[in-house]
C-alpha cells in the first residue's frame, strides 16, 4: 500500500483550477432529461425480457417446463442455467444470476422470457411451470450459524480454521486480524465493557434500478448497453458467463443514476445477453423496484460482540471484536473488510477482530460503500462511547488520546503512513457545534470512521484535438463527480481552461482493461493515469514546438498552456500556444495524444468524524436530526462541491441505516417490504442541511495528494446517531435500526427499572 | 394497465349515467390511489369515469357555522384556503400535510373518503368533525359513511357531491408519520363541538376510522390533556404491522390525542 511518492508539495502551493467549483459537465443533461440512463436505450427490433424468480426461500429445483411458454405467441426464447457456462470462471455467481440445482432465496432467477412486449413476457412467466420441493430455510445469521440449521450448501466447510471441518455448515469462513495479547491488555484495564450489537441488512437505494440491452449478432459479435459502475468487469464477467471471447464483447456504459456500490456485479446483463443469443433479435430488461430489493445486493446485515479495556486515564490497554456478517445465499459478505476496519482508528498494542461470513437464505450481497466497516465501527464506537463517560473524559480526548497516527502499526496489520485522523478529530473538536447548548430530550453522539481505499487497474487516454482542446477518454464510469475532476486536474497540468477539456466515459473497445468504479478510486487512480497522460502530451507539444523553431526539445518548456523556449540562448520566439501546437500537428508528426496505464499503488487510506444532535420523542421514541456535520479528510478536495457531496450522501445514507432502514424478513422467509413505500430512505425534509468540514492532509500516493472521498462517510454515522440518541434517551440503543417503537420501547425498560 | 373505456364527465347525472352504463366502472376522483393499482395490475375496471371536467363538483363556500366543500376540491385548494384556514384551521392543517405537493394538488377530498384507506388523514376529519357527506342522492352522516377497511356506506351507483362540516369551537389533528409512506401511522382528531367532544383515531383501526368513546367522555368532563390518562376501554382491533404492533398504536392514539388537546389551546 506504499506507492510511490507522487505528492509534489510545491506544486500544490499555487493550484489554478483544481480546488475551484466549476459547472458540472453532466448537470445540463441530467436536469433536462436529455442524459440516457440504463431504460432509455433501445434498439430497432428489441424484445424485452422478463425473469421468473423464486417464491421461496429454498427449494430444489426439479424441473422446469417452459414449453407452453415458448408456444406462446410473441415469445422468442426461454433460457435458463442450461444457456450459461457451467464452466464459467465465478460459479457463485453463474449460481446467482439463475439458479441450477437449488433456489435460495426469493427472488432467485430460475428462467427468462424474451417476448415482443413486457406484457407478453410478463404472460408467459406465468405459463413456465417449476417443480419444487420447499426446503427449511434460515435467514437470521446467528440462526444460520447454529448447529442443526438448514444448510444451503452441501459443499461449504468453514475456510480458515485450523482444520477442515468435518461437517458442512453455513459459515464460508473465519478470518482473524490483530496484534499483541488481549487477555493480557485486559489485565491491566481499570474498566472493562463488553457488548452485543445488531445491524440491519439495507439496500444501496440507488433510484435507478438495474437495466441493459443486450444484442447478440449471428456471427457472435455482441454489444451491451448498461447501467453499471464497471463495464470491464461487466464484459469479463459476461463473456466468461456466456462462454465467450472478451474481444466479441462491447460493453458501454450508460449514465448512472446511483450505484453506491451495488452496482460492481452482474444481475441482469447476462440473461440479457443469453436471452439475445438464442432468440436473434436484441433484448432490454429492466428491473422493477421489487427485483432490486428481492434479487440485487443489499449490504450485509450482523450480529457482533466488542470489548474494550481502558485505563482510568484513557489508555485503552485492549480491544476485541467477534462479528457475524451474513451476506445472502452465497460466501462474501464483508466480514473480513469488517474486522480490519473495527479498531482502524486507534494505535493499540493489544487488538483482536475475528469475524464470520455467513450464508442465508437472502440474496447475495454486493458492495456498500465502505463494505463492512460501518457496522464494526458502530459496535466499537458504541462502546468506546460508553468507556468515555464511564470514566468521564471528554469522547474527543478519549479518542485523540488513542488515535492512530502516522507511522502507528493499523490494526489489521500493515503500517500506516501519513493520515489525517488527529487532524479531523481535532477540527471536530474545534467546530462550533461541538460547542453549541442542547436541550432537554437532546443528545450528542460523536464516532470516527476508517476506509482503505484503492488503486488498481487504470488505463486513460488524451487526446489533443486539432483546436487544441482536449478529450479525456476514462474507463471509470462517473457515480460522483469524477468527469469534473479529471478535466480539472488535466485543466490544471496542461494550464487551460476547465471549459476547454470534455471527458468521456469510453466504451471497452476504447481502452485497455479498468477495474470497476468503486474502492473510492477514481479521482486517484484516473486521476492519476491522466495527470500523467497529460504530462506526456505536455512532453510532446515540447518537442513539436521545439522541431517548428528548430530548437532542441530539452530547451522548450511548457507555461501558461503554451510552449516557451527556455531562455535567450534557446531562441527568440514567442511562445507557441496548445492552439498553434494542434493546429500545424500534421506538419510535425500527426496527432497529439498522452495516454497512461497501470495498476495504480497508493491510494492513500481515509478517516473522518462526525457530530450529530438528536431530540428523542420520549412519548413516540422518533428521533429528529437537529444538526450533523462532518469532518473528513480528502487528501486533497480536486472539486469542493462534489467532496462535500460525498460527505453529506454517505452521512445520509448512514442516517438511514442507523434510523430506518432495515430488509424485513416474515417467518415464511420472503421479504416484507421491498418497496419504497415500506422500506424508508432519509429523503431532503427528514434531513437538516448536513455541515461540512474538509481536511486536506495530502495523500504522498498522488501528486495532487488525492485520497479517495466517496464511502469514509458512511462509517461513523451508525455510532454517531447510536452515541447521540442514547444520550438523548438516557439509555444505550445497540440494536439498529433505531425505529420509534424500538426506542420508545428501550425509553420504558429504563422507566420500570427504576420505578 | 389493463385496457378500459375512459369518459371524462361533464356533470354528475352525465357521470351517474356512465357508471350505471358501464359494467364495472370506477370514478377517478383524482387517482392518487387508482391510477398506481391500476398501473400495477391490481384492478381491471371496464371504464374509468373521470369527475375532472365537472367544475360543479369543485369549491369551497362558508355559510354561517358550516364549510362546504365540493367533493372535487383537491387537497391544496382546502389547504391553502382561507375560509378553511379562518372556520376550521385544524382542517386546512390537515389537508397541508396529506401526501407531498404533487398528491396534493391532485388527490381531492371526495376521492378520499369515498375510498376509505384506513391509514388516510380525511376520514378522522369527516368523522372526528361530525362532517355530512353529500351524495348525489342523499346525506350521510359520517358515523353512517365509514363502514370498514375501504368499505363506505355509497351505493354502487352513488356518488359524493360535496361534504359539510360544522365550525367547531376548537379542534386540532396530530399525526405520527409512518416514517416509511408518511401515512398516518395513528392520526387524532380532536374536535370540540357545540353538541360535546369527538375524537376520531385513523391509521390504527383494524376496521379503519373510529371514535374513541372513553377519550370522548373524559374531555367532555374537563378539556385537558390529563383527562386522557385513562383506560381506553371498548378500543375496536388495532392495526399490526412492520411499523407498529397494536401497543405502539396504542400508546401513539393516547400521546397524539393528549397534544391535539393541549394545541386547542
Amino acid at each position: 500500500m506504499a506507492g510511490n511518492q507522487e505528492f509534489d508539495a510545491d506544486r500544490a502551493q499555487d493550484f489554478r483550477v483544481v480546488g475551484t467549483r466549476p459547472a458540472r459537465p453532466d448537470g445540463m443533461d441530467k436536469v433536462t432529461g436529455k442524459a440516457r440512463f440504463g431504460a432509455d436505450m433501445n434498439m430497432p427490433g428489441q424484445l424485452i425480457g422478463k425473469i421468473l424468480r423464486s417464491p421461496h426461500p429454498h427449494a430444489r429445483i426439479k424441473s422446469i417446463d417452459a414449453s407452453e411458454a415458448l408456444a406462446m405467441p410473441g415469445v422468442k426464447a426461454v433460457v435458463t442455467a442450461e444457456d450459461f457456462n457451467a464452466d464459467a470462471k465465478d460459479r457463485d455467481v453463474l449460481t446467482n444470476i439463475m439458479a441450477r440445482d437449488k433456489a435460495l432465496y426469493e427472488g432467485h432467477a430460475v428462467a427468462a422470457v424474451a417476448a415482443t412486449s413486457r406484457i407478453k413476457a410478463q404472460q408467459a412467466l406465468k405459463r413456465i411451470k417449476v417443480n419444487y420441493e420447499i426446503l427449511p430455510h434460515v435467514t437470521d445469521v446467528d440462526a444460520a450459524m447454529q448447529p442443526d440449521a438448514p444448510i444451503l450448501h452441501d459443499d461449504m466447510f468453514t475456510q480458515g480454521l485450523d482444520e477442515k471441518p468435518a461437517k458442512p455448515s453455513n459459515i464460508n469462513a473465519r478470518h482473524e486480524f490483530g496484534h499483541g495479547d488481549v487477555e493480557k491488555g485486559f489485565a491491566q484495564a481499570d474498566i472493562v465493557i463488553e457488548r452485543d450489537f445488531k445491524t440491519a441488512a439495507t439496500h444501496q437505494g440507488y433510484i435507478e434500478p438495474h437495466a441493459c440491452v443486450a444484442n447478440v449478432g449471428a456471427d457472435g459479435m455482441s454489444e451491451l448497453w448498461v447501467c453499471t459502475q464497471g463495464h470491464f468487469h461487466v464484459r469479463s464477467q459476461c463473456a466468461s458467463l456466456l462462454g465467450m471471447d472478451v474481444s466479441r464483447l462491447r460493453v458501454t456504459a450508460s449514465e448512472i443514476g446511483g450505484g453506491f456500490g451495488g452496482k460492481t456485479t452482474v444481475f441482469i446483463e447476462p440473461v440479457a445477453l443469453a436471452l439475445s443469443r438464442k432468440a436473434g433479435r436484441p433484448v432490454k430488461l429492466v428491473m422493477t423496484r421489487e427485483e432490486v430489493f428481492k434479487a440485487s445486493g443489499p449490504t450485509a446485515s450482523s450480529s457482533m460482540r466488542v470489548k474494550i479495556g481502558v485505563k482510568k486515564d484513557g489508555t485503552i490497554t485492549a480491544g476485541e471484536a467477534s462479528l457475524n456478517y451474513q451476506g445472502g445465499a452465497f460466501p462474501g459478505a464483508p466480514a473480513d473488510f469488517g474486522a480490519m476496519s473495527a479498531f482502524a482508528c486507534y494505535d493499540l498494542e493489544n487488538v483482536k477482530a475475528v469475524a464470520f461470513d455467513v450464508v442465508t437464505n437472502r440474496p447475495k450481497g454486493a458492495a456498500y460503500r465502505a463494505p463492512g466497516a460501518p457496522m464494526s465501527v458502530f459496535a466499537v464506537e458504541s462502546v468506546v462511547d460508553e468507556l468515555a463517560k464511564e470514566i468521564g473524559m471528554d469522547p474527543f480526548d478519549l479518542r485523540l488520546k488513542n488515535a492512530a497516527r502516522d507511522g502507528s502499526k493499523s490494526s489489521y496489520g500493515p503500517k500506516f503512513g501519513k493520515i489525517g485522523l488527529v487532524a479531523c478529530l481535532e477540527a471536530a473538536k474545534a467546530h462550533p457545534h461541538y460547542a453549541a447548548p442542547l436541550g432537554p430530550n437532546q443528545g450528542r453522539g460523536v464516532a470516527s470512521g476508517f476506509w482503505f481505499n484503492f488503486g488498481g487497474e487504470t488505463c486513460s487516454n488524451l487526446n489533443v484535438n486539432e483546436d487544441g482542446t482536449i478529450t479525456l477518454a476514462v474507463g471509470t464510469p462517473d457515480i460522483g463527480g469524477s468527469r469534473a475532476s479529471m478535466c480539472i486536474m488535466v485543466a490544471e497540468e496542461l494550464e487551460v481552461p476547465y471549459e476547454r477539456v470534455r471527458a468521456i466515459v469510453a466504451d471497452t473497445s476504447a481502452l485497455g482493461f479498468n477495474d470497476t468504479t468503486e474502492g473510492s478510486r477514481v479521482t486517484f487512480s484516473s486521476g492519476m493515469a491522466l495527470i500523467k497522460a497529460a504530462r506526456k502530451a505536455k512532453e510532446e507539444m515540447c518537442k513539436r514546438a521545439a522541431m517548428m523553431w528548430d530548437i532542441p526539445a530539452e530547451a522548450v518548456y511548457w507555461a501558461e498552456g503554451a510552449a516557451h523556449p527556455s531562455g535567450p540562448n534557446a531562441g527568440d520566439f514567442e511562445p507557441m500556444t496548445i492552439e498553434e501546437i494542434a493546429g500545424s500537428a500534421a506538419k510535425t508528426g500527426g496527432p497529439i495524444a498522452g495516454h497512461h496505464e497501470y495498476n495504480a499503488d497508493g491510494a492513500g487510506v481515509s478517516f473522518g468524524t462526525h457530530i450529530v444532535d438528536t431530540e428523542v420523542d420520549p412519548e413516540t421514541g422518533y428521533v429528529k436530526i437537529l444538526r450533523y456535520t462532518v469532518v473528513q479528510d480528502a487528501g486533497k478536495a480536486i472539486h469542493p462541491d462534489y467532496v462535500e457531496g460525498q460527505f453529506q450522501g454517505g452521512a445520509v445514507q448512514g442516517i438511514g441505516w442507523a434510523l430506518n432502514e432495515e430488509y424485513i424478513y416474515g417467518e415464511d422467509g420472503r421479504l416484507q417490504n421491498a418497496t419504497f413505500l415500506d422500506y424508508r430512505l432519509p429523503v431532503a425534509s427528514d434531513l437538516p442541511m448536513i455541515d461540512t468540514v474538509i481536511v486536506e492532509v495530502p495523500n504522498p500516493g498522488h501528486p495532487y495528494g488525492v485520497r479517495g472521498v466517496g464511502e469514509t462517510g458512511i462509517v461513523p454515522p451508525l455510532a454517531a446517531l447510536a452515541n447521540s440518541v442514547s444520550a438523548a434517551a438516557g439509555v444505550r440503543l445497540t440494536d439498529l435500526p433505531m425505529s420509534p417503537p424500538k426506542v420508545l420501547k428501550a425509553i420504558g425498560a429504563t422507566k420500570l427499572a427504576a420505578e | 394497465m389493463y385496457e378500459f373505456n375512459y369518459h371524462k364527465a361533464s356533470s354528475v347525472s352525465d357521470a351517474e349515467q356512465a357508471l350505471r352504463n358501464a359494467s364495472d366502472g370506477k370514478i377517478v376522483a383524482g387517482g392518487q390511489t387508482l391510477l398506481p393499482t391500476l398501473k400495477q395490475r391490481l384492478a381491471s375496471p371496464s371504464d374509468l369515469i373521470d369527475l375532472g371536467g365537472c367544475s360543479e363538483l369543485c369549491g369551497i363556500s362558508v355559510d354561517g357555522d358550516t364549510v362546504t366543500i365540493g367533493a372535487m376540491t383537491t387537497h391544496a385548494m382546502v389547504a391553502n384556503s382561507a375560509e378553511v384556514q379562518s372556520a376550521i384551521p385544524a382542517l386546512a392543517g390537515l389537508a397541508s400535510n396529506i401526501g407531498d405537493a404533487q398528491v396534493r394538488n391532485l388527490g381531492t377530498i371526495g376521492g378520499s373518503i369515498a375510498n376509505n384507506d384506513p391509514a388516510a388523514d380525511y376520514p378522522a376529519a369527516c368523522l372526528g368533525l361530525g362532517a355530512v357527506i353529500v351524495t348525489d342522492k342523499r346525506e350521510i352522516v359520517a358515523d353512517d359513511f365509514f363502514t370498514g377497511l375501504f368499505e363506505t356506506a355509497l351505493d354502487e351507483h352513488e356518488i359524493i357531491t360535496a361534504i359539510r362540516f360544522p365550525k367547531p369551537e376548537k379542534a386540532c389533528y396530530q399525526k405520527f408519520p409512518n416514517p416509511a409512506s408518511r401515512y398516518a401511522l395513528v392520526g387524532v382528531m380532536v374536535a370540540k363541538m357545540s353538541s360535546g367532544v369527538r375524537v376520531a383515531v385513523t391509521g390504527a383501526g383494524a376496521d379503519g376510522v373510529f371514535r374513541v368513546d372513553a377519550f370522548e367522555s373524559a374531555l367532555d368532563g374537563s378539556f385537558s390533556a390529563s383527562s386522557l390518562d385513562i383506560e381506553m376501554v371498548h378500543l375496536p382491533d388495532l392495526l399490526e404491522d412492520i411499523h407498529g404492533s397494536p401497543g405502539y398504536r396504542e400508546n401513539l392514539i393516547r400521546v397524539m390525542g393528549k397534544r391535539a388537546v393541549e394545541a386547542c389551546g
